[in-house]
């Protein structure tokens, strides 16, 4: 009925901040990189959502896509190769008050990363995952990564890559305790925005997959799908995305998908081809590991000395008794 | 008419006896027929006696003995002819406790156990010894052991409340803990970074023996004076921590009064509305100081204390600040009053709390619904105690449980959503008293009180909805959609054959248990039983007004459990209608019966279904009428821009970003076609149109219009 004091007055004083002020440096990116349209899209949900900065964290990895935190003036740890799932995971558990975002690419998630990937599915903590998918280690300027289609070219492969592409789609649907993924492509913005709004209101591990256009080494690949819009697959539902009039004019090729229905989710993730974009999963119900552990005797000065004490004591020397 | 027909007449009209014939009902021990199997309740398996569990705060802290036994048997007796044995032995044990409870033995079920284990003869007997120890291996919850005497609602309550009260003191001994560790943890920070936590004295402390010979710790503590001191927490704040500290600690002792620790109940404890009161206005001052301090407190641990909005908020922090929410930390008061003893300034207490928003749960004891008016007016009893209950839901604040004791087993989950509830609470419970119970025992007292819809059960929960669909409930009353509940009955005529009839056990036949009306029964002998004289549930069932013609009576039994017609006169007829007509309201509140009240302007939602079609349409129309920018012109689907930084990086005062990062031409002026039409080319979602030149004399305009071609 009522609500506490506090919270009254926390509320009668709301910091309003504008795009400009969740920019961090200049993004150093190549134009026309995907990455560029990610980060309006996260700054556009700051602001909408008044985040504040303090209470905001990007994580990465390494990689072109794990750049982000550094854009953004919020809290950001830019960790190593392959572990920005752990640190997220650890932020989560130490600090409970703040927003985790986590940035990482196809490398970094799913090639180096990938034990980390399948666990953090399982624990479902409450944190939003963003994959900057752009089929290419870019950074190290063009090899080929888990998700390159069969016969790309790269430096490390030159004869073409002869494995089929992972489906990161399908491998995450794949685990135990999932409970949110979803697709987007970076170039419909306002999608990006919908789902990655989805996402951070989704209470668990959100797993958002972003096709993402490399136009430095890879910048053909994505085009047919980037020039005919029949080619993608807008995933539609009262539970899932609602689509405004103007993008439904130009992609017509829509589908009505309940996000809870798992088995239809793991079968359109699988048929590839058109691209689907939008929720694919989504479970409410799966409990987070933070809640599930939660430890509740209070920290205090007071538990931390009686436990150590304890400790010690177990290593505690008698004088022994003289013999005699 | 025959002179017996005209006696009952004269009798059922006016009261009195005019004939030898009919007998004064007093003395003759009646009780209604539907009464009459439920001689000897210790031979019965019901809900009573209940166990009151301690150290639970839900639902399982009162449980039924039938039902734990059950659960016993579950457990340690397999179903078939094997269990059998342990069945009996375990179900003889019950009835013993029983027994020995409605004997008004008191103890836990533990000593009622033994006691009755004894008694029963097991220490002699090895078969049900053994039954009865396996029973007991079984993990079982103990507690106190209470029958349903006029003393239960009071006990009952009480237990629950204490366990909430428990419980919401650890919860608030958590939060204060909270509170002050991350206030000092502030305080602490500040002193690390300051000159004084930089000395080389605490260096040297901070790193603790077996390497302190490592550090030149003076050395160490200049090369922090760089940075150490800097900013520091300002005055203010400084002080409003270490206030709103104090102030926590303070409390946390749990040595007040006001905030206790468990053994501190007591206080909270009343045995009238007028004494709960001054104690909560006592106490405000030192709540009021709390509250503040906790708001303070987290405002400054989240760091959104600002000075100046605050501050001024602060200064005037009276009784008005103070919200629901804030007290729901601090202990509930209970009150327990007699419904006797509500008059006059106790009545007008009573109100006050319940019409407020502080956190009183009041218990009133409701003995006795058939008072005599004061003026004798020919009305008959009224029923005045019993609307206690409907008055406080009509202050709408109050959470409000109406019950009768035999029914509180049933209850108890509203009982402490009610405890549990932020607000001021109300249960009405009816016990009956002893004095006017006659032989009934006060089990079957209560519950021929809440079947014959004279104290009937409801529900008010003012925090369910928005409406009273939601918030009242009746659903707890035997039968609730009948106007009386409808039993069978079963009786053996002068032909020895079983009879039997479906009874309705009406308002009449609760005021038939009560000796102080037996002057409005009269006993009809057996050879003047005839057809004029109809069961008073058939009467009843009319519809119409009193005065219908039939002479009503009502089965009852006397002490040899010989079935007798009893006449009851017109008084009682129109207390029954007026009860029903309580009671129909209370369905309709309840929606039972579908007597909801009938929508207002059925017209209304038509005329509005009507009209929010045309601004869809409206707006349609606007979207196509809406011109689109002729390709003439250049232009950018903004919505649609990636944010790729293709265009500003060619020409960034022509193309510029939008609050949402999105592109957009600013100045059409700040660049040439060619600028234009680049842009276009490398945009990487081509959503820029160049449209078509505004300078026709710009150089290579012809090869630009071919490359602006597929863009426009």
């Amino acid at each position: 009925m009522t609500t506490r004091a506090h919270e009254c007055l926390m509320r009668m004083y709301e910091e309003e901040h504008d795009l400009e002020s969740y920019q961090g440096s200049i993004p150093r990116w190549c134009s026309g990189c995907g990455d560029n349209a990610v980060l309006a899209a996260v700054q556009r949900l700051c602001r909408d959502e008044k985040l504040r900065p303090e209470k905001t964290v990007f994580v990465s990895g390494i990689g072109c896509s794990s750049r982000l935190p550094h854009y953004m003036k919020t809290y950001g740890f830019h960790g190593i190769h392959g572990r920005a799932l752990p640190i997220a995971e650890g932020i989560r558990l130490a600090r409970p008050d703040l927003h985790v975002f986590v940035n990482t690419g196809d490398g970094d998630c799913c090639s180096i990363g990938a034990a980390h990937w399948i666990h953090a599915i399982r624990y479902n903590m409450d944190v939003t995952v963003m994959v900057h998918d752009n089929q290419i280690y870019g950074l190290t300027k063009m090899q080929a990564s888990p998700t390159s289609p069969r016969g790309l070219r790269s430096k490390t492969t030159p004869r073409g890559a002869c494995l089929e592409a992972l489906n990161p789609l399908t491998v995450t649907l794949g685990i135990q305790n999932v409970s949110f993924v979803a697709q987007a492509v970076d170039w419909i913005p306002e999608l990006i925005y919908d789902i990655l709004s989805r996402a951070f209101h989704h209470k668990g591990c959100s797993f958002v997959r972003i096709v993402q256009r490399c136009p430095e080494f890879l910048p053909e690949l994505l085009d047919p799908w980037l020039h005919d819009p029949n080619r993608i697959l807008l995933l539609t539902h009262e539970k899932g995305l609602q689509v405004s009039a103007a993008l439904g004019k130009v992609y017509k090729n829509q589908l009505e998908h309940d996000p809870t229905d798992l088995d239809r989710a793991r079968a359109i993730a699988s048929a590839g081809d058109p691209m689907p974009v939008g929720i694919l999963y989504q479970n409410r119900a799966v409990p987070r590991y933070e809640e599930m552990r939660a430890i509740t005797p209070l920290r205090t000065p007071e538990l931390i000395q009686r436990g150590l004490e304890t400790e010690f004591d177990k290593f505690t020397v008698w004088p022994r008794e003289p013999a005699d | 008419m025959g002179p017996e027909l005209q006696a009952h007449i004269a009798f059922h009209l006016t009261g009195k006896r005019m004939s030898a014939g009919l007998q004064a009902a007093g003395g003759l021990h009646l009780r209604p027929g539907l009464l009459a199997r439920y001689g000897d309740l210790t031979r019965l398996r019901y809900d009573f006696p209940l166990v009151l569990v301690a150290d639970r705060a839900d639902q399982t802290s009162i449980q039924s003995l039938s039902a734990l036994v059950n659960k016993i048997l579950q457990d340690i007796a397999p179903r078939g002819i094997e269990g059998e044995a342990t069945r009996r032995h375990l179900l003889r044990l019950e009835r013993e406790i029983r027994t020995l409870a409605a004997n008004g033995e008191t103890g836990t079920l533990s000593r009622l156990w033994d006691l009755a284990a004894k008694r029963i003869g097991a220490p002699d007997d090895s078969a049900l010894a053994g039954s009865l120890s396996r029973a007991r291996a079984v993990p079982q919850v103990d507690g106190e052991v209470v029958d349903c005497t006029y003393r239960l609602p009071a006990q009952l309550v009480t237990h629950a409340w204490t366990a909430l009260q428990q419980r919401k003191a650890k919860r608030r001994s958590l939060e204060f803990k909270r509170l002050i560790v991350r206030l000092s943890d502030i305080l602490q920070a500040d002193f690390i970074r300051s000159r004084a936590g930089t000395s080389a004295a605490r260096l040297k402390a901070s790193v603790g023996t077996g390497m302190e010979g490592a550090f030149d710790f003076e050395a160490l503590s200049n090369a922090l004076a760089q940075v150490s001191g800097k900013d520091p927490l300002p005055a203010g704040r400084r002080q409003r921590v270490q206030q709103a500290l104090a102030v926590l600690i303070a409390r946390r002792s749990g040595t007040q009064a006001d905030i206790g620790g468990p053994d501190d109940l007591q206080s909270c404890a009343f045995a009238n509305c007028r004494d709960a009161l001054a104690a909560f206005r006592d106490r405000l001052p030192k709540i009021i100081e709390l509250v503040k301090a906790m708001a303070i407190a987290e405002l400054e641990i989240e760091g959104r204390y600002v000075e100046a909005t605050h501050d001024p908020f602060f200064a005037d922090f009276d009784e008005g600040s103070v919200g629901t929410k804030d007290l729901s930390l601090l202990p509930d008061y209970l009150v327990f009053i007699g419904s006797e003893s509500l008059h006059g300034p106790e009545n007008a207490g009573l109100m006050e709390i319940l019409a407020s928003e502080m956190p009183f749960k009041v218990v009133v004891q409701v003995s006795d619904v058939l008072e005599e008016p004061a003026l004798r007016a020919h009305l008959g009893p009224v029923a005045t105690a019993a609307q206690l209950g409907k008055m406080a839901m009509g202050l709408g604040n109050a959470y409000v449980v109406q019950s009768c004791s035999s029914h509180l087993y049933q209850a108890r989950g509203r009982i402490l959503a009610g405890l549990a509830h932020a607000g001021p609470a109300l249960f009405s419970v009816f016990s009956g008293s002893a004095r006017h119970a006659g032989m009934l025992p006060p089990y079957l007292l209560a519950a021929a009180a809440m079947q014959s819809r004279a104290f009937p059960a409801f529900t008010y929960d003012p925090a369910a909805g928005p409406d009273w669909a939601t918030r009242f409930a009746i659903d707890g009353n035997p039968q609730p959609e009948a106007d009386w509940p409808v039993h069978e009955f079963a009786y053996e005529d002068e032909a020895h054959q079983r009879v039997t009839e479906q009874l309705a056990f009406t308002f009449v036949d609760f005021i038939a248990c009560d000796p102080r009306h037996a002057g409005h029964f009269a006993v009809v002998p057996r050879a003047e039983w005839n057809g004029s004289i109809v069961p008073i549930g058939s009467c009843l069932k009319s519809d119409s007004s009193p005065g219908g013609g039939a002479i009503p009576y009502l089965h009852m039994v006397d002490g040899d459990h010989v079935l007798r017609r009893t006449l009851a006169d017109e008084k009682m007829l129109s207390a029954a209608y007026r009860c029903r007509e309580m009671w129909h309201g209370l369905q309709e509140l309840g929606g039972v019966r579908g007597f909801r009240a009938r929508p207002v302007t059925p017209a209304a939602p038509a005329a509005v279904a009507d009209s929010t079609p045309a601004a869809p349409a409206t707006k349609a129309v606007a979207e196509e009428a809406e011109p689109e920018p002729r390709s003439d012109d250049p232009h950018i689907d903004t919505p649609r821009c990636t944010t790729c930084n293709e265009c500003t990086n060619i020409n960034n005062r022509m193309f510029a970003y939008d609050a949402n990062k999105q592109a957009y031409i600013a100045d059409i002026n700040a660049g040439t076609y060619r600028e234009l039409v680049e842009a276009a080319e490398s945009c990487q979602v081509a959503i820029i149109h160049p449209g078509k030149p505004r300078d026709q004399d710009e150089p290579g305009i012809a090869e630009l219009l071919k490359r602006a071609e597929p863009f426009l």
